[in-house]
C-alpha cells in the first residue's frame, strides 16, 4: 500500500471547494490541503450582495460549517499567498516562507479584478467587492441612499447594482469594453441592455471612457470619476467591475503553458502531468475550434472543480458544459445572465 | 459560559523566553485593571533559568468577578510559532489567532502557525517583526506591537496601555519609552485597519467595574500586603518555591517600617525564630512550601503545646518530597492540619482566591494571638502566582488592637496556662514584672511546670479553646453558593480549585441541574454545623481537589461520618471545569437512592 | 538596660545589691540533676552573674533545648522557654529579635549543641546575636541514660558504643572561633568561682558569647570526664594570652588534652540588632529599594 497522495488545491472558491469535497469522496486516504488568501472558509461570492440586506455575520454565509473541514480532513490554509510553484520538485512556496510538497496540484486561483491600464494608478481610491470584508467595507463606507459609481459593469457588478437599487441606493455606471463581461454582446443587445438599466434607474454613461478618479471631501459627494471629455461623474464610492484576469503569476516556473490563463486539456490537466486547473484561471482546449476557451459562471466553475478532482484520482472525464452564453432582458425589464443564475 | 452578559474574554500570549511574553501579559492585565475590569492572570514560565523555553501569559478580563481561568482562550497571540502552535487548539471557535505572517527564514511544511488554525478559528496574520523593526530598529518590541494590534482590533482605550508602558519603563532612558510607544502605536494602527472577523467582543466594564481602586495582586503579594497592614513585626524565612517571593517582598517592605526581617539558615530555624519572637509578643511569621512544612512539623507541635502564636504561610506545590516545584497541587492538607507528633491541633485557613489571601493574611496574627497557637495559611502555587484585581480594605482594618495586659497578683504565682471558661489563659509577655514563667514542650500544669498527670485536662484545654474560631468575627470560614435548599449535587471545594468548582456550578445550573457549591476556608477546626447543613441539603456530594489521596474528602467525610464522591486530580495543572461538570452530570442523573455511592 | 563593655567588677554596685537584698534567681522548682552533677555549679554561677549585672527577673529569658542541661529554665526565676532538641539558638535569636530589651541566655548540653544543633551555631555566631550561649559539656547524653555524644572521647565505652567510640570528637572551641563568635571562653564546673566570673564576663559582653563548661556526668561517666580526671587535665590560660589574637586562641584551643579555662577570644563588632537597625536606616534613605 503506497503512501497516501497529498492533493494541494490553490484557491478556496467554488471550484476549489467542489474539488476538495470530491477528492475526499473519491479517495478516503488522501491528504487534502486547500490554500487561499482569504481569511474565511468557503462561501459563495454571489451571496455577497446579501450584506446590503442586513447579512453581516459571515458565519451564516458559509456554505458548510467550519466543522466540516475537520470532519472531512481537509486542511484549510487561510491568509496564505502562493508565491511560487516548482513544477519539477512539486513544491508550492507560500509568501511567509513555508513550502508545501504536493503529489497532485489543482490550481483554482480564479482571477483578480481587471483594471484598465489608465486607471491602475487610482486603485487606492476605489472599493473592491471580492470578499466578505470588502463587501462590509463597502457597506460601511456607502452612506444611506448614497451613490455608487460602477466603472465597467461586468455581471458581478450588474448583480450588485440590482441589489443596491433594491436597497435604496443610487447607481451610476460608466461603460467600458468590459461592460457585460464575460458575455460578448452585439451593439443591438448593448443598446437594449443599457435601456433596461436606465429604466431600472441606473444613470448610464456610455459614450465616454473613464480616465481618472479623484476624491473630494467638500461638497455633497465624496468622489468622482472624470471622463475623457472632462465630465465629472460624482458619487460616494467607486467600484471597478471590469471582469477578471487570471491569477497565474506564481505559476511562471511551474513548467506549464500559460496564455492569458493556464492552458489545460479537456480533462483539465496542464502540460505538467501533476498539475490540473479549474475555474476562471484556466483556458480549456476546444478541439472543434482548435482554440483555448475560458468558461465562467458559477455552475461552470463548480463543475470544472469537481471534474478535475475526479481526474486527479484517475478518471479521464472530459469537460463539457450545457450552460449557454446568453444575456438578455426579461419580461420584467430585469437583466438576466445564464452565468449568474443561482 | 458563566457570564452571559458583559465582557468575559481570555487572552493567551505565547512566546519564547526573551520575547517579552510575560512583560506584554503584564501590561495587558494592568491596562485591563485600569479600564475597570476584573482580571485574573496566570503566567507559565520555563523551568530553566536561561534558554528559549516556552512562556505563556494568560489574562482573563471580565465585567463580573470570575474565579478561575477558562479552559479555552478567546485570543491567542503567537510571538514564537514553535511554542505557540500546540496552543492553537486552546482557542475557542470563532476566536482569534494572531501571528506573524512575514517570517525572516524558511520553515518546513507545518512550521508556521497558519497551518494549525482550524476552520472555525479566525486568523490574523501581520508583519509583526517588520513593524517592530520599522518602529524601533529592533525586533525586540514585537511584544508591544501585538498589544497595540489587540487594542486596535478590539477597540480598547490606548491611553491606559501607554500609561502602563510609561510606568513599566520609567527607570529606563526616555528613548526606550518612546520606542515602545511607537511600537504600540504602529500595532494600534494596524489593528484598527484590519477587518474584525472574530466574535470576541470587549464591551464596557459595566456596573461591577472595580474602578481605579482595584490593585492587581498575586496571592503572594496579597499575603504580603495583608501582613504589612496587620503590622507584622518579625519575619524569618528560607527560600523555597513558590513561597520565596513573600520573603523577598517583605525583605524590601519591612525594614523601612522598622520591622525585623531575617533570612535564616533553614526552615527549622525560621519557624523556631518566629516562635521565639511570638513568645515575646512580636507579630511573627514565616512562609514555606510542603517540604519546608514537613521540617517545621516538630516546631509547630511546640507552638501548640506551649501556646505560642505564630503565623505560617504554606504555598503548596506538587509532592511528595521534592515533587514538582513549579507545578500546583493541594496535597499538603494532611500535613498542615495534622503534621507534628501527638494531638497537635492548630488553626488552618485555606483561602480560595487572591482576595482571600489578602484578608486571611490580614487577620492571621489576630487569630493566632487570640487563640495562642500557630495559624497556618494554606495556599498553593496557582494562587501564589496568579494575578487578580483586589479592592484593598479601607483604612486600617487589619491593624492590631490594643493589648489587654495581665495584672500580676502579688499573693499568687502567675499561671500562664490557667484553666478558664473559654480555655484561653491570659498571656503575660517577657519583660512584664511579677509574671515570670517558663513555657515548655513538655506537658505542664497551669504554672507551666512539667507535669504528666494533668495531660487529659490540658489536652482538653488546648482543643476546646479552638472551638470558637469558626465564629471569628469578620472571617468567612465557609460559604455556600448556588441553589438554596435541597439540591441534587453539592460540590464541596477548598483552596484555589474552588474557582473551577464555582464555574462548574454555574454551568450545571445553566443545564438545569439543581446544584450548590460550598467553599470551606477554615480546615481546622472545621465548621461542622455549616457542613452538616450542606450535607443534609445535597443528595450527592462531590469533592474535587488537586491531590491523589482525596485529603479534603477524607477530612470532611471522616468528620461528618458521611460518604462523599471524590474527584482527585494530580496533574500539576489546575482542575478542568469540564471534568468536574461530567461528574456533576453523572451524579445528578443517578437513581434517587437515599445513599450516594462513595468511591 | 546597662551599657555593657568589658566587665567591670564594680564593688560599689555589689554593695548596692547586697544592701538591697539581692534578687533570688532560684526558682521554686527543685532541680532534677543528680547529686554531684556539675550543673549545680552552673546554677550558682548564673544566679551570681545575674545579680552581679544588676538584671531584673522580668528582663531575663533563659532558653534551652532538650537534655539535662536544658532543664535549666525551670530552676531560674525569670522568663524561660524550654524548646526542642537542638533548636535553642534559633528560638533564642527570635526572642532577642522580638524584644531587644531582654537579656537572653541560651543553655544546652553537648548533644543538643553539637549534634542536632550543630547547624545553627555558625549562624548565631556569625550574626553576632547579642546573647550568651552556655554549653554544659559532659561528653555524654545524660538524660537518655548515657549514649556517646559528639564530644565523647575516642575509645569511650557508652551504651551506644559498647565496643568503644570510634568517632573523633569535635573541638567546640575551634568551631566557635572559626564561626566568628565574638566571645569564646571555657570554664570548669569544678572551679566554681572562676565559673561564676566567666559567666558574668560572657553575659557582660555585647555580642554572641560562647562559654563551654566542662562538667562531669557523675551517673553515666565513671571513667572519662570525672572530677578526678578533669581536675588533673584542666589548666588556666597563660597569663600572657592575648584574647584579641585569634590564632593564639586557636593554638590554645587545639590542646584538647589539656583544656584551659579562661577567655580565649573576644572582639567588639556590631551585633545583629545594630546591623538590622542600620539596614532599616538605609531602607528609609534616598537609596532605598523600591517594592517590586
Amino acid at each position: 500500500m503506497s503512501a497516501p497522495l497529498h492533493h494541494v488545491i490553490i484557491g478556496s472558491g467554488s471550484a476549489g471547494f467542489g474539488a476538495a469535497t470530491t477528492l475526499r469522496q473519491n479517495d478516503d486516504d488522501c491528504r487534502i490541503t486547500m490554500i487561499t488568501m482569504d481569511s474565511l472558509p468557503f462561501y459563495n461570492r454571489y451571496d455577497l450582495p446579501q450584506v446590503f440586506h442586513g447579512q453581516h455575520d459571515w458565519r451564516e454565509l458559509l456554505d458548510v460549517p467550519p466543522a466540516y473541514y475537520d470532519d472531512m480532513r481537509i486542511a484549510l490554509r487561510r491568509r496564505s499567498r502562493v508565491v511560487d510553484v516548482d513544477g519539477t520538485n512539486q513544491l508550492v512556496t507560500l509568501a511567509h516562507q513555508e513550502s508545501v510538497a504536493y503529489d497532485r496540484l489543482l490550481v483554482c486561483a480564479g482571477g483578480r479584478g481587471y483594471l484598465p491600464e489608465n486607471l491602475t494608478g487610482f486603485a487606492g481610491l476605489m472599493h473592491g467587492f471580492g470578499s466578505f470584508e470588502a463587501a462590509m467595507r463597502l457597506y460601511r463606507d456607502l452612506p444611506k441612499g448614497g451613490t455608487a459609481i460602477i466603472i465597467g459593469g461586468d455581471m458581478i457588478g450588474i448583480d450588485l447594482a440590482m441589489t443596491l437599487l433594491d436597497t435604496g441606493y443610487k447607481v451610476s455606471l460608466i461603460a467600458t469594453p468590459q461592460t457585460f463581461w464575460p458575455h460578448e454582446v452585439s451593439d443591438e443587445e448593448r443598446t437594449q441592455l443599457f435601456a433596461a438599466m436606465t429604466a431600472r434607474g441606473i444613470t448610464v454613461h456610455k459614450d465616454h471612457r473613464p480616465v481618472g478618479v479623484s476624491r473630494k471631501d467638500a461638497g455633497k459627494s465624496r468622489c468622482c470619476v472624470t471622463l475623457d471629455d472632462g465630465t465629472e461623474v460624482a458619487g460616494d464610492v467607486v467600484l471597478p467591475f471590469c471582469g477578471l484576469t487570471s491569477s497565474v503569476e506564481f505559476m511562471l516556473k511551474a513548467e506549464v503553458d500559460i496564455e492569458r490563463g493556464l492552458l489545460v486539456t479537456p480533462e483539465l490537466q496542464t502540460s505538467n502531468k501533476t498539475i490540473w486547473a479549474a475555474g476562471d484561471v484556466c483556458q480549456i482546449w476546444r478541439d472543434q475550434e482548435k482554440a483555448y476557451h475560458f468558461y465562467h459562471g458559477w455552475k461552470n466553475v463548480r463543475v470544472m472543480g469537481e471534474l478535475a478532482a475526479r481526474n486527479m484520482t484517475g478518471t479521464h472525464e472530459v469537460f463539457d458544459t450545457d450552460v449557454e452564453d446568453r444575456i438578455a432582458v426579461d419580461a420584467n425589464g430585469q437583466i438576466s445572465s445564464t452565468f449568474w443564475t443561482h | 459560559m458563566m457570564n452571559k452578559a458583559g465582557t468575559d474574554i481570555q487572552i493567551a500570549i505565547c512566546g519564547s523566553a526573551g520575547d517579552g511574553t510575560i512583560a506584554s501579559g503584564d501590561i495587558m492585565k494592568r491596562a485591563a485593571a485600569l479600564m475597570g475590569y476584573n482580571v485574573i492572570a496566570f503566567d507559565e514560565y520555563p523551568p530553566e533559568i536561561r534558554g528559549f523555553g516556552k512562556c505563556i501569559s494568560r489574562i482573563r478580563i471580565s465585567s463580573k468577578q470570575a474565579y478561575s481561568l477558562k479552559e479555552q482562550s478567546d485570543v491567542l497571540i503567537s510571538l514564537n510559532d514553535s511554542h505557540a502552535i500546540p496552543h492553537a487548539r486552546e482557542v475557542r471557535d470563532f476566536g482569534a489567532v494572531i501571528y506573524d505572517d512575514n517570517l525572516v527564514s524558511a520553515v518546513a511544511e507545518g512550521g508556521h502557525m497558519s497551518a494549525h488554525i482550524n476552520a472555525a478559528q479566525v486568523p490574523y496574520g501581520f508583519a509583526i517583526r517588520q513593524m517592530s523593526e520599522q518602529a524601533t530598529n529592533a525586533a525586540r518590541a514585537r511584544n508591544i506591537v501585538v498589544l497595540g494590534y489587540l487594542a486596535g482590533l478590539y477597540d480598547l482605550p490606548p491611553e491606559h496601555f501607554r500609561e502602563i508602558i510609561k510606568a513599566k519603563f520609567a527607570k529606563k532612558p526616555q528613548a526606550v519609552i518612546d520606542d515602545n510607544t511607537k511600537a504600540f502605536d504602529a500595532g494600534l494602527v494596524a489593528g484598527q485597519a484590519v477587518f474584525k472577523l472574530d466574535d470576541v467582543v470587549v464591551g464596557a466594564a459595566g456596573d461591577e467595574a472595580t474602578g481605579s481602586k482595584a490593585v492587581m495582586m498575586t496571592g503572594n503579594g496579597a499575603v504580603v500586603r495583608g501582613f504589612m497592614e496587620a503590622e507584622i513585626q518579625s519575619y524569618f524565612g528560607y527560600p523555597i518555591t513558590p513561597a520565596t517571593s513573600i520573603m523577598e517582598r517583605l525583605a524590601v517592605e519591612m525594614p523601612p517600617k522598622g520591622g525585623n526581617f531575617l533570612q535564616t539558615e533553614d526552615e527549622i530555624s525560621a519557624i523556631a525564630a518566629a516562635i521565639g519572637a511570638g513568645y515575646t509578643g512580636s507579630r511573627a511569621a514565616t512562609a514555606t512550601s510542603g517540604p519546608g512544612l514537613a521540617l517545621m512539623a516538630e516546631m509547630l507541635g511546640l507552638g501548640v503545646m506551649a501556646e505560642v502564636p505564630v503565623v505560617v504561610v504554606v504555598s503548596q506545590r506538587g509532592g511528595p518530597s521534592t515533587g514538582l516545584p513549579t507545578k500546583t497541587e493541594q496535597s499538603d492538607l494532611n500535613l498542615a492540619v495534622f503534621g507534628g507528633s501527638g494531638d497537635a491541633q492548630r488553626i488552618v485557613l485555606a483561602p480560595t482566591n487572591v482576595e482571600g489571601c489578602y484578608r486571611c493574611a490580614g487577620m492571621a496574627f489576630d487569630i493566632a494571638e487570640t487563640y495562642q497557637t500557630p495559624v497556618i495559611l494554606l495556599i498553593d502555587l496557582y494562587l501564589s502566582n496568579r494575578y487578580e484585581t483586589v479592592v484593598p480594605s479601607d483604612e486600617a482594618s487589619f491593624a492590631p488592637k490594643p493589648r489587654i495586659d495581665v495584672v500580676a497578683d502579688e499573693n499568687a504565682p502567675y499561671k500562664r496556662f490557667a484553666f478558664t471558661e473559654n480555655h484561653i489563659s491570659p498571656r503575660a509577655l517577657p519583660g512584664q514584672a511579677g509574671l515570670m514563667h517558663t513555657i515548655t514542650g513538655l506537658e505542664h500544669n497551669e504554672l507551666g511546670r512539667p507535669n504528666d498527670a494533668i495531660h487529659m485536662d490540658m489536652s482538653t484545654k488546648r482543643h476546646e479553646k479552638l472551638n470558637s474560631a469558626v465564629h471569628f468575627p469578620g472571617l468567612n470560614v465557609s460559604k455556600r453558593f448556588g441553589d438554596e435548599g435541597p439540591v441534587d449535587v453539592g460540590i464541596l471545594g477548598w483552596g484555589s480549585s474552588f474557582g473551577e468548582v464555582l464555574e462548574t456550578m454555574y454551568e450545571a445550573q445553566a443545564e438545569g441541574i439543581r446544584c450548590a457549591a460550598m467553599k470551606v476556608v477554615m480546615l481546622s477546626p472545621l465548621p461542622i454545623e455549616a457542613l452538616k447543613e450542606f450535607f443534609a441539603d445535597c443528595r450527592e456530594i462531590l469533592v474535587p481537589e488537586l491531590n491523589y489521596e482525596g485529603q479534603f474528602a477524607s477530612l470532611v467525610s471522616g468528620a461528618l461520618g458521611k460518604p462523599v464522591t471524590r474527584l482527585n486530580r494530580a496533574t500539576g495543572s489546575p482542575m478542568v471545569v469540564n471534568e468536574i461538570l461530567e461528574e456533576v452530570r453523572r451524579l445528578s442523573g443517578q437513581n434517587q437512592t437515599p445513599l450516594s455511592a462513595a468511591e | 538596660m546597662n551599657e555593657r563593655v568589658k566587665p567591670v567588677y564594680l564593688e560599689e554596685k555589689l554593695e548596692e545589691i547586697r544592701a538591697d537584698g539581692h534578687q533570688d534567681f532560684r526558682s521554686k522548682s527543685l532541680p532534677t540533676w543528680c547529686p554531684g552533677c556539675g550543673y549545680f555549679s552552673m546554677a550558682e554561677g548564673l544566679t551570681f552573674a545575674l545579680n552581679r549585672l544588676g538584671l531584673d527577673h522580668k528582663d531575663v529569658v533563659v532558653v534551652s533545648g532538650i537534655g539535662c542541661a536544658s532543664r535549666f529554665p525551670f530552676f531560674v526565676s525569670s522568663y524561660g522557654f524550654h524548646t526542642l532538641h537542638g533548636r535553642v539558638l534559633p528560638v533564642a535569636t527570635g526572642v532577642k529579635i522580638g524584644n531587644d530589651a531582654l537579656t537572653v541566655v541560651a543553655v544546652g548540653g553537648d548533644g543538643d549543641a553539637f549534634a542536632i544543633g550543630g547547624g545553627h551555631i555558625p549562624h548565631a555566631a556569625r550574626r553576632n546575636v547579642d546573647m550568651t550561649y552556655l554549653v554544659f559539656d559532659n561528653g555524654i547524653y545524660g538524660l537518655t541514660k548515657g549514649q556517646a555524644s559528639p564530644t565523647s572521647a575516642l575509645g569511650f565505652k557508652t551504651s551506644s558504643t559498647p565496643y568503644e567510640n570510634g568517632d573523633v570528637p569535635l573541638n567546640p572551641l575551634m568551631m566557635l572561633l572559626s564561626y566568628g563568635a565574638s566571645w569564646v571562653g571555657q570554664a570548669y564546673a569544678g572551679h566554681q568561682h572562676q565559673l561564676a566570673d566567666l559567666i558574668t564576663e560572657a553575659m557582660a559582653h555585647k555580642g554572641f558569647s560562647f562559654l563551654r563548661v566542662l562538667s562531669p556526668c557523675v551517673t553515666f561517666d565513671k571513667t572519662d570526664n570525672t572530677y578526678g580526671n578533669l581536675n588533673m587535665m584542666v589548666r588556666t590560660l597563660p597569663d600572657d594570652h592575648d584574647s584579641s589574637d585569634k590564632m593564639a586562641a586557636m593554638a590554645q584551643a587545639m590542646q584538647a588534652d589539656h583544656p584551659a579555662t579562661g577567655v580565649y577570644y573576644q572582639e567588639q563588632r556590631p551585633t545583629l540588632h545594630q546591623v538590622m537597625n542600620a539596614t532599616n536606616d538605609r531602607a528609609e534613605g534616598p537609596g532605598a529599594a523600591k517594592t517590586k
